[in-house]
């Protein structure tokens, strides 16, 4: 087990860790929001052959 | 803030984005544009927003292509549908790398090359194939209940089925692997909100090609977006994950 994964770990402490993917994970989840989940009319309509093609429940 | 990292990450989202567009163009696209024209066609009480659906229920089908032009002529950003798209779908990339690059950090685990193609194959389960198990992906005009009830079910799926990841895939436990199943089965036996009335004036045929070509088109976006995401990560933000 520990053979095959200290390859894919990451060896910094999680407190270094966390501000790096606490931000990335706030900044993906507005973005993901932004295009397949407001109600904003541009957004919808920019973003409309992308939701429909994404599965993002439209209209 | 690993800085290097969260470049690398946006670095492969636009990428998978740009290679979506095209991908996105093969079938998909031309299957709503096909659509479109029986949304418009038929005086199905199809709602972009309340005044539109007015517009649609008091129109006599002569004036559709009236209100069709209307639609046309909507709210977007002005860069053609074509220009919208692979805008959206370069924002979308990001968006979706940025969520991968997050949950892989605060796991502890390192993207690379050689394992990117699971956690794409993940982020397809997770984000779409998941969803789309009970809630089909839809085609402009086809029917559909309240928008609001659908997103909820939407979200929930989501963040239930990419906990019962973690657990199903990632941890050792037997318990958690009995929990990950439950979690990612839950949705599916709480159902999907279900439209009242299923008639629709797009035909079966164009909305069945239409499920497959977007989880097949999909599912390709994230193959790209996780094996870009390994390599990016090796190649830009090595030095700071091994420091």
């Amino acid at each position: 087990m520990a053979a095959a994964r200290t390859s894919t770990t990451i060896s910094l402490p999680l407190a270094t860790r966390l501000t790096t993917a606490v931000f990335s994970l706030m900044l993906g989840v507005f973005i993901i929001y932004g295009v397949g989940l407001s109600h904003s009319e541009t957004l919808h309509d920019t973003a409309h052959d992308t939701r429909h093609s994404y599965g993002f429940p439209c209209h | 803030m690993l800085v290097k990292y969260l470049l690398a990450t946006i670095v492969a989202g636009l990428l998978a984005g740009i290679l979506l567009t095209p991908a996105m163009y093969v079938r998909v696209v031309p299957l709503i544009l096909h659509a479109e024209e029986y949304e418009n066609a038929g005086g199905h009480e199809h709602s972009h927003d309340t005044a539109a659906a007015t517009t649609a229920e008091s129109a006599p089908a002569a004036v559709a292509p009236h209100a069709h032009e209307e639609e046309e002529a909507g709210p977007e950003l002005p860069f053609g549908r074509l220009g919208n798209t692979l805008l959206i779908n370069l924002v979308a990339g990001a968006g979706f790398a940025l969520v991968t690059g997050a949950a892989a950090l605060i796991l502890g685990r390192k993207i690379t090359l050689q394992n990117g193609i699971y956690w794409g194959l993940a982020g397809f389960f997770i984000f779409n194939f998941a969803p789309a198990f009970s809630l089909a992906p839809e085609l402009p005009a086809m029917p559909a209940p309240d928008l609001a009830a659908r997103q909820a079910w939407w979200l929930v799926t989501v963040f239930l089925t990419a906990g019962g990841v973690y657990l199903l895939v990632l941890r050792e436990e037997v318990w958690a692997k009995v929990l990950g199943v439950a979690l990612i089965v839950a949705p599916h036996v709480y159902g999907a909100p279900e439209a009242e009335d299923l008639s629709s004036p797009v035909p079966p045929t164009l909305a069945s090609e239409f499920a497959v070509s977007t989880l097949a088109t999909n599912l390709f976006f994230w193959v790209v977006l996780g094996t870009a995401l390994g390599w990016a990560i090796q190649h830009y933000a090595a030095s700071e994950l091994d420091a």
